[in-house]
């Protein structure tokens, strides 16, 4: 059998029907065969975007997503796409063409050293330069990926590799690799902590988020009445109109958040690595934490847990759960954090024109289906998604957040869709992140792929906008762009139905005519241009500073 | 001195996988010594770094490599002094403890000289 040939059997093996990718002729023989397989190939428009496709995807479906590229510069591209799935422990999976065994290291035609560019944005990676290593290879990337901590892994595949005939037959499927190790010895020392506390806080994150145990940490919120917060990476992980719910933390996260997360004594985080978005300085936590992570490498390392658990999220809670009694609760806590949260919930109906972007994010709350899907870009329009958007019932948050990739959220919402046609799926984007990628429009219009890109446009990089105007005494460069392009007729030239709402009273209208569009849409909201996304906390060794502006905060604290 | 000994894959790329680690931690390796180990397949790495906190963060990132079998911070007792020397005379060869080692290369102080730390 050809190593193409071998190469197709693992992906159908390991449950692969659909590929992301673009071909180029290291890639050729692959490609040659995959014609005659019934693994559906999405050609993209750009390698990047291919491996943000499979990137969304996976972490629809929380297994790997696959995406190929040629190569050299095919493979070149790759590499922002799998940094964002490294820094979000996504499990992509990505092929890259090579130039044969023979000619590596000569400067061949399309060579790079794509092996030794991934080693430090992949879990790990392959050169295959022994056909017999190739089922065996394969295997352990999938079962890498999906192990442990998720992550990207690479598979570098010379040409003749591809071609030889090899007689080798196809390994079996491997369970798990290395995998983490558990370890919950500190378990009573944890529920002890939990038992005593008197102002608990969950902040559950992006390990929750790839465990899948939002329900679970829901039961135990509601056993011990602890308030859960979560990180960007873990918002949609629980869901956000449970009354124990506050919200996001973090730098642009939600005040009642903030303030339980300055406020509590005790501090559950469940699978986040304490970035220093969400927790500023890291000396400013002064509370007491147990920390739950999967990667015992994360354990200590932006914050000195009081009791370290390691192992699946999930697992580890419902180990809490079962041996914990009720916590000593005079309710005081839990009736503060409901006031706060109350005091949080600003009007964000705005009848403004030019139309606030909050009041976007409020119609997408309002009228999005239970189950929807939001991706987002990066900037302004994520942040304003990550702070306003609710994510109740099944609805899933996906945004770039370790690597802020602009560019992320169109791919990443193609990908979602092909992974679940059945939900709808928006992108909230802002004009400078979307240009970057609106080449994949094509694709989405061509794969039938009928995504909702709902764009908040500015003409300007809002965020660096926002960030001169607050630190850098208000000197403004680079960061306007302009009235260019017309994204309707942008979109119309791709094939894309498009309308531009000016008004808010149109918001509504124009975003039910996308959600039920059965083909791509877009719709180019222009949004007030001086619009900041407040409230910004600052947290430092010496204490919190917030940036309120108009933020509507009634509370007192 | 701290001193990090590990099984590793005896496979090309995994000196930089290796390597990397220290790289994105921004720790100077002090010494390292690789070689053919009694595994069939694999090799084993002896390095030194100045700090007890480095050789941890090394040891925790080390842990998540796919090539790296096993990995400790060997303790102290275990170190040994390795050095080639050399001067108008000749060449030699010091083995000891690394007080040892540092001390005869202090008192003789050979126009050239390699040292190293060694452990099993």
């Amino acid at each position: 059998m050809r190593g193409s040939e071998i190469l197709i059997n693992v992906l159908r093996d390991e449950g692969v029907d659909v590929v992301f990718g673009y071909p180029g002729g290291a890639m050729l023989p692959l490609y040659d065969d995959l014609r005659s397989s019934d693994v559906r190939h999405v050609l993209v428009r750009h390698e990047q975007c291919a491996a943000h496709m499979a990137d969304g995807f996976a972490r629809v479906l929380k297994r790997p997503g696959v995406c190929m590229a040629t190569s050299g510069a095919g493979a070149t591209n790759l590499v922002t796409g799998i940094a964002t799935a490294f820094l979000d422990s996504s499990p992509v999976i990505a092929l890259t063409g090579q130039v044969p065994t023979g000619n590596i290291g000569n400067d061949a035609f399309q060579e790079a050293d794509i092996f030794s560019l991934m080693i430090p944005i992949t879990k790990h990676n392959f050169r295959i330069m022994n056909p017999a290593n190739l089922s065996n290879d394969l295997r352990s990337a999938f079962s890498i990926a999906a192990s442990g901590r998720y992550g990207p892994v690479q598979v570098d595949l010379p040409r003749d590799i591809l071609t030889c005939d090899i007689s080798s037959p196809i390994e079996p499927r491997k369970v798990s690799t290395n995998g983490m190790r558990e370890d919950i010895t500190e378990l009573p020392q944890a529920i002890q902590l939990l038992e005593s506390a008197e102002r608990p806080l969950i902040l559950v994150g992006g390990g929750a988020m790839w465990s899948g145990c939002g329900q679970d940490v829901i039961t135990l919120a509601e056993m011990i009445a602890s308030p859960v917060a979560t990180t960007l990476m873990g918002k949609s992980t629980v869901p956000e109109n449970h009354p124990l719910v506050l919200g996001m933390v973090g730098m642009h996260g939600r005040r009642v958040a903030n303030y339980a997360l300055e406020e509590c004594d005790a501090l559950l985080a469940v699978g986040t690595r304490f970035s220093d978005r969400m927790i500023g300085d890291p000396s400013s936590c002064r509370t007491r934490v147990i920390h739950i992570d999967i990667d015992t490498g994360e354990l200590g390392k932006n914050v000195r847990p009081t009791v370290a658990l390691s192992g699946d999220a999930g697992l580890v809670i419902r180990a809490i759960s079962s041996s914990i009694h009720a916590r000593r609760n005079d309710g005081k806590w839990t009736e503060r954090m409901g006031i706060l949260k109350k005091e949080c919930a600003c009007n964000l109906d705005l009848g403004d024109n030019p139309i606030k972007p909050q009041k976007v994010i409020y119609e997408l709350s309002r009228l999005l289906p239970d189950d929807a899907i939001v991706t987002t870009e990066v900037g302004q329009c994520q942040m304003f998604a990550a702070h306003f958007f609710e994510c109740r019932g099944k609805r899933q948050f996906i945004t770039p957040g370790g690597l802020g990739t602009m560019g992320f959220g169109l791919p990443a919402a193609i990908g979602a869709k092909v992974a679940a046609p059945q939900r709808s799926v928006v992108d909230v984007a802002g004009d400078g992140s979307l240009l970057m990628v609106c080449q994949e429009l094509a694709t989405a219009v061509e794969e039938d792929i009928p995504v909702f890109v709902c764009l908040l446009n500015n003409g300007r990089l809002g965020m660096i906008k926002q960030l001169q105007n607050m630190f850098y005494g208000g000197r403004m460069t680079a960061m306007d762009l302009g009235s260019s392009p017309d994204f309707v007729k942008l979109a119309e030239a791709f094939g894309v139905r498009a309308a531009r709402v000016k008004d808010p009273k149109d918001l509504e209208s124009v975003i039910e005519e996308g959600m039920a569009s059965d083909r791509p849409f877009l719709a180019d909201i222009w949004i007030d241009r001086e619009e900041e996304v407040l409230p910004v906390t600052l947290r430092t060794e010496s204490g919190t500073q917030v940036i309120a502006g108009n933020c509507a905060w009634k509370g007192v604290c | 001195m701290e001193v990090i000994s590990m099984i590793v894959n005896d496979e090309f790329g995994v000196m930089q996988r290796v390597m990397g680690e220290f790289t994105r931690k921004k720790i100077n390796v002090e010494t390292i010594v690789v070689g053919k180990c009694e595994i069939v397949g694999k090799a084993r790495i002896v390095l030194s770094v100045k700090e007890r906190r480095q050789a941890e963060q090394a040891v925790e990132r080390l842990e998540r490599l796919q090539d790296v079998v096993q990995v400790e911070i060997v303790d102290e007792t275990r170190h040994e002094g390795y050095a080639l020397v050399a001067n108008s005379f000749g060449k030699a060869r010091l083995i000891g403890s690394l007080e040892e080692v540092g001390g005869l290369i202090d008192t003789t102080k050979p126009d050239r000289f390699i040292k190293t730390v060694n452990a099993l």
